[in-house]
């Protein structure tokens, strides 16, 4: 095995990124080592693990915790298709074996090796050869056309859910694939990511984080930034103390934009200034809750915005060291983003003593690598670190006190950062007076589905209703079709039937009258959650659209604890069943159950965020679920073993020692 | 101390103490599968969760106080975990309230949907945390309709340890003991969700000295030792509480054996001893004793006699000698009660000490457990002066006395090829050899007294701390093997000695009284947990060196 020496060199960069540990750098040491050879072979993982002075089970574990990691090689061009509910709904599933077709790929062939059945192919069964496996529901394989010219893989969620269906092929990101385009993406050359787009905002938007996105002659370089104003804010912060700024963030009531709507400055608050730790700040850039795809156009159209943001909030909370955790599958965002902090490097905005302020700062991007649950915040910190995204318990692991190194940190979502620079310019009380009370400033909304105009619209918290949004932005439901239901805060949110009446304290709404708000959406039974809204109308089949969020978050889940590790999957299982015609008259209540018995019992958020749906389309669709689970008996299962393996003996395998046969044999259920 | 209410009831606790601790102390026992008291708590099992409260606070930022003066409990409306947090001031559990209760079924269910549910076939049967908790807190039937997930069975993570993996809980038990005990990162998770599973990298094998202590924290089925597994069912062994002789630490281990057969070693806690682990070099060492060379018969010049002849052929051997040509290699890995009769019989003989000594073993410390010294009683062999101060210095005078002729009669317990004589040299003298198996010495062996091994007695030890430690016996010994101290006793007597000594109990109480070091103990005062000795300095310098 020879490694180029431009391979070491950008190896050795990658590691001096994280002064602290030198573990940290083991996923950006397996993208380079993926990108140059392919795949991440064995010796791979040795060596890897020697020169970060680890063990090569510690890498291991990453390669095989992180999807986009691959232990065989792909094709020379490889293809991932979004599987998740948007895209699902625009015919992601119709597309994925139209491209396969058109690269000669048998994915029959594949899943069947992939699943170990016996009519398997054993030459391309990923060195499970004889080994019976049969775990479907277990992601999807990657399959390789005859020629090892092209391969193809269902991804979950690529974060650009209004202009689904999408697909990436290598690094290039293609969004609205048409079917008939199928061939045509097994070439494509030009990324769509990059593509300067040109579309005027609804005039019920009120863009400040997104003032520049789609507008004529922006780019996103620091010139044109500069022009803009760029980097006022920054020197204004300087002007101000520290703690200033905490109190604007704190009298602007902004909420965290994530997901959780956790207030701001309060979370900065809990950092302690001048404790004898370091303090790190983390921007959360791993977008990838199904519905959300609102930080992807910041990163890649407006990159020092975020970044701005982020050097004053590093100053606001005493910050000398940030990353930028960008989800992997963003390779474009990355790039855009390291030019970035090259330019602002180089017209000293990073580095020490930042415009003569005596602030020192650097920021570094940390790419993920698939992992949904690195979306997290300790998930993240714990990936930052160089290990499986496992969130962490808390009590005693609270990121202000004990996260990054078991250090004090914040970890902020994108769009709060962008907020952050906003809130510096207007005022924190001018910035409260956008929006409603407690809902302060603009929300990106991220609509997709069912609508004529999916995409994202920005608009000051709780100014337009629900109903506003799908009909007067949106350009209402498709020809011919009614709303059915909404799920209106990215795909961990209850879902909301159309129809139905919402009891609040002093009214009652329906689900159009809504104002899309963190507090209604909550009273009413939801969330705001990521702001991602996906909309169904009355073609969809609810058993179906919860089939496919189940499957998600089956895939997704981390598998540290019991209830989500167990639940998520069975819960997917089920609903398979329900889809086969196999459903029996008990299944709506054990799948209940089963959710009832995974929120508020895991570790994480996740927990809910897997069993929220099942629950919520459960009681608001039961009577599809009903006409489903009509079976007195269960369905016969296929025999594990046909009759014919049971009366030769010599055919059933079991697994002895993996080093019995050879060099290039797997470690146990290890898949590539 | 901390006041804390654990189901309505107002304890008190140290600070510092985990609250599944705390539970377990109130007789309010908390079911766990991560959680290990000498591991780091992930909290990952989920089967510890609580119902957790802490008192209210009124605006002035003190406790509500209620009607019965005690202060008022706000409860968290989600399970906490109480493995991985301290009690604190007001805390109050609830450990079986509804809430609790479904918690446990759920995840109980949770972890059977895929586990094989193959009891009838697996080892741990009859000690396993899933079997048991499930009867307590699971349901009875299943729910599961769907077919389950398959992954790897009968796996050799390495030459002890064989994984079913899916019969693993994933609790990362074997993980954790391998990174922060065994100080050796070789286990690891392969794929994530319920694809989960327990693996070594396929370069790395699972050989740490330490790999069976994975067995032994596996709550369920998963790690099984290869050497026992299929071996016999853990419900007809019978479990002996005794004492590790392979190194001067003394590990606290349980002997498990059926119908005079042992069948495994496992440690036993001691957290002033060996804590809850034991190497794997030391647990595999007994097979030795079910071997089928052992002694069964007293020999005289390999020809087997009762013992009646035997002891009156070796007492007439002595009486030939004068004492300058008798000497007595004994062995630091005797009991004390052994060694005591051992001395009374030098003394009986008049073998003057420079005639007298044990034979050293010493290695490299293993930095976890196992310390230089490899001898089970050392201290005690320096202590009842039958080792030279420092053990083995007198083994060349020996030898040396042994070749030039001086030397005529050796008494051995060891073999002493192996304390600088030869076989050569040693087929000119007349040897004694009191020892359970066949060696060198054994061979040219004027009379051979075929003794007992170390589980098949009773008798105290002292390790290298000073510790007064108590082996039992597991198993009989072979035929007409005896125990040491009785073969010494008969000697002594055959010699004219003392015949007063008719039980090991009434040997320590002689030694108790010479050596008042002893004083106040007897064997059964020593406890399954051994008592420290105040030594005097000369063994102490010992203990350092041992050290």
């Amino acid at each position: 095995m020879t490694i180029p020496s431009e391979l070491l060199l950008k190896i050795d960069e990658a590691i001096s990124h994280y002064p602290v540990s030198k573990r940290s750098a083991s996923l950006p040491l397996l993208h380079l080592w993926q990108e140059h050879f392919g795949y991440i072979s064995d010796e791979a993982t040795v060596w890897i693990a020697r020169k970060l002075e680890l063990q090569p089970i510690n890498i291991l574990e990453l390669v095989t915790f992180y999807p986009m990691f691959r232990r065989a090689p792909a094709g020379k061009r490889h293809i991932r298709v979004c599987r998740t509910l948007s895209c699902s709904m625009a015919g992601s599933y119709e597309l994925r074996d139209a491209i396969a077709k058109a690269g000669g790929i048998d994915l029959k062939k594949w899943e069947a090796g992939y699943y170990g059945d016996e009519q398997g192919d054993d030459e391309h069964s990923h060195g499970l050869t004889g080994h019976h496996v049969h775990n479907p529901g277990h992601g999807s394989p990657v399959a390789i056309s005859a020629d090892g010219q092209y391969s193809i893989e269902f991804v979950e969620c690529l974060a650009s859910c209004g202009s689904a269906p999408v697909a990436m092929v290598d690094d290039l990101f293609k969004e609205n694939v048409k079917l008939s385009d199928a061939a045509d993406l097994l070439h494509l050359q030009r990324s769509d990511a990059t593509l300067p787009v040109v579309k005027a905002p609804h005039p019920r938007e009120k863009r400040i984080v997104f003032k520049n996105i789609d507008t004529e002659g922006w780019t996103n370089d620091i010139d044109c930034y500069l022009r803009d104003g760029g980097y006022e804010e920054l020197k204004k912060a300087f002007g101000m103390k520290p703690e200033e700024i905490v109190n604007e963030v704190k009298a602007s009531g902004l909420r965290g934009r994530g997901g959780a709507g956790f207030p701001c400055g309060v979370k900065w608050g809990f950092i302690r200034p001048g404790g004898p730790k370091p303090t790190y700040l983390i921007c959360n850039a791993d977008e990838s809750e199904p519905g959300t795809f609102k930080d992807r156009y910041i990163l890649h159209q407006d990159p020092h915005q975020l970044l701005e943001g982020m050097i004053i909030s590093c100053f606001a909370v005493g910050a000398k060291l940030a990353y930028i955790y960008i989800r992997g599958e963003f390779p474009e965002g990355a790039q855009i983003l390291e030019k970035a902090l090259a330019e602002a490097r180089a017209h000293g905005f990073l580095g020490s003593n930042i415009l003569g302020s005596g602030f020192d700062c650097e920021i570094y991007i940390h790419r993920g690598a698939g992992a949904y649950i690195c979306g997290e915040e300790t998930g993240l910190i714990e990936s930052l670190e160089g290990k499986r995204a496992y969130p962490r318990i808390k009590p005693p692991y609270f990121p202000a006190v004990l996260g990054l190194y078991q250090c004090p940190t914040i970890v902020n979502n994108v769009e709060t950062l962008c907020d952050v620079k906003h809130i510096v310019r207007m005022g924190g009380a001018e910035y409260a007076k956008l929006g409603k009370p407690n809902n302060t400033g603009t929300r990106i909304l991220c609509v997709s589905g069912d609508v004529q105009k999916p995409g994202y619209y920005e608009v000051e918290v709780g100014s337009v209703t629900m109903g506003e949004l799908i009909y007067d932005i949106c350009g209402g439901l498709k020809e011919g079709r009614t709303l059915k239901a909404v799920i209106p805060g990215g795909s961990s949110a209850k879902v909301l039937r159309a129809g139905e009446k919402f009891k609040l304290k002093d009214k009652e709404l329906a689900l159009e009258d809504i104002p899309m708000d963190f507090d209604t959406l909550a009273a009413c039974g939801s969330m705001a959650g990521s702001g991602g809204v996906m909309v169904m109308d009355d073609t969809r089949d609810m058993v179906a659209t919860l089939n496919n969020l189940n499957e998600f978050y089956a895939h997704e889940s981390c598998g540290q604890c019991t209830p989500c590790r167990e639940g998520s999957l069975w819960m997917k299982k089920i609903t398979d069943r329900m889809l086969d015609g196999g459903g029996v008259a008990r299944d709506p209540a054990v799948l209940k159950n089963v959710a009832d018995n995974i929120a508020g019992k895991t570790i994480c958020a996740f927990g809910e965020a897997c069993s929220w749906p099942t629950q919520s389309f459960l009681a608001k669709f039961p009577e599809e679920f009903n006409a489903r689970s009509t079976k007195a008996v269960p369905p016969p299962m296929p025999p594990e073993y046909t009759s014919e393996e049971l009366s030769k003996e010599a055919l059933i395998p079991t697994i002895s020692s993996p080093r019995d046969t050879g060099r290039d044999v797997m470690a146990p259920a290890a898949t590539k | 101390m901390l006041n804390v209410q654990i189901d309505g009831v107002w304890l008190q606790f140290p600070k510092g103490t985990r609250l599944i601790e705390a539970c377990s102390q109130a007789q309010k026992f908390i079911p766990r599968y991560c959680y290990h008291p000498k591991l780091t708590a992930p909290g990952n099992c989920r089967m510890c969760l609580i119902e957790l409260g802490m008192p209210k606070m009124g605006p002035d930022r003190k406790p509500v106080v209620g009607p019965d003066g005690k202060p008022e409990i706000g409860w968290i409306p989600r399970p906490q975990i109480s493995c991985a947090q301290d009690v604190a001031e007001g805390m109050a559990v609830r450990t079986d309230s509804p809430m609790v209760q479904e918690c446990r079924q759920g995840v109980m269910e949770f972890l059977l949907i895929n586990h094989p549910l193959d009891c009838p076939i697996c080892d741990q049967a009859g000690e396993c945390r899933l079997q048991e908790f499930s009867v307590e807190y699971g349901n009875s039937s299943s729910r599961f309709l769907e077919r389950k997930v398959k992954k790897p069975k009968n796996i050799e993570l390495g030459p002890r340890v064989t994984l079913d993996a899916e019969r693993c809980v994933l609790c990362s038990r074997c993980i954790r003991f391998m990174k922060e005990v065994a100080n050796d990162d070789v286990l690891g998770f392969v794929d994530r969700g319920s694809f989960s599973t327990i693996a070594c990298h396929p370069e790395r094998v699972l050989d740490s000295n330490y790999s069976l202590n994975t067995v032994d924290i596996c709550p369920v089925g998963a790690l099984t030792s290869s050497d026992f597994r299929f071996k016999m069912r853990v419900w007809f062994l019978k479990e002996t509480k005794t004492i590790d002789v392979n190194d001067g630490l003394g590990s606290n281990i349980t002997v498990g054996s059926r119908e005079n057969v042992i069948y495994r070693i496992t440690p036993r806690e001691n957290n002033d001893v060996n804590g809850v682990w034991l190497p794997d070099s030391h647990r595999l060492n007994f097979k030795y004793v079910g071997a089928s060379n052992r002694f069964k018969l007293p020999q005289i010049k390999a020809q087997p006699v009762d013992w009646r002849t035997a002891i009156a052929v070796a007492a007439e051997i002595l009486k030939a000698h004068s004492s300058e040509s008798i000497a007595m290699i004994a062995s630091a890995r005797m009991t004390n009660e052994e060694l005591f009769v051992a001395r009374l019989l030098a003394h009986q003989l008049n073998i003057a000490p420079e005639r007298l000594d044990v034979l050293p073993r010493t290695g490299e410390p293993d930095g976890i457990l196992i310390p230089a010294d490899r001898n089970s009683n050392t201290t005690g062999a320096k202590l009842l002066g039958v080792s030279a101060s420092e053990p083995g210095s007198h083994l060349p005078g020996i030898a040396q006395g042994v070749r030039s002729g001086a030397i005529k009669v050796l008494i051995c317990f060891e073999d002493a090829t192996k304390c600088g004589m030869t076989a050569e040299e040693l087929s000119k003298i007349a040897l004694i050899v009191i020892d359970i198996l066949p060696n060198a010495t054994s061979a040219l062996a004027s009379v051979l007294l075929p003794s007992s091994a170390w589980v098949e007695k009773r008798g105290s030890l002292i390790n290298i701390n000073g510790r007064l430690q108590r082996i039992n016996r597991a198993v009989q010994p072979p035929d007409q093997a005896r125990d040491d101290w009785e073969i010494l006793r008969d000697l002594l007597t055959a010699l004219g000695g003392t015949n007063s000594l008719n039980s090991i109990e009434e040997v320590f109480k002689l030694m108790a009284g010479e050596h008042a070091e002893f004083a106040g103990l007897s064997l059964s005062k020593i406890g399954d947990l051994g008592v420290p000795l105040s030594l005097t300095p000369a063994t102490a310098t010992l203990q350092e060196a041992a050290n």
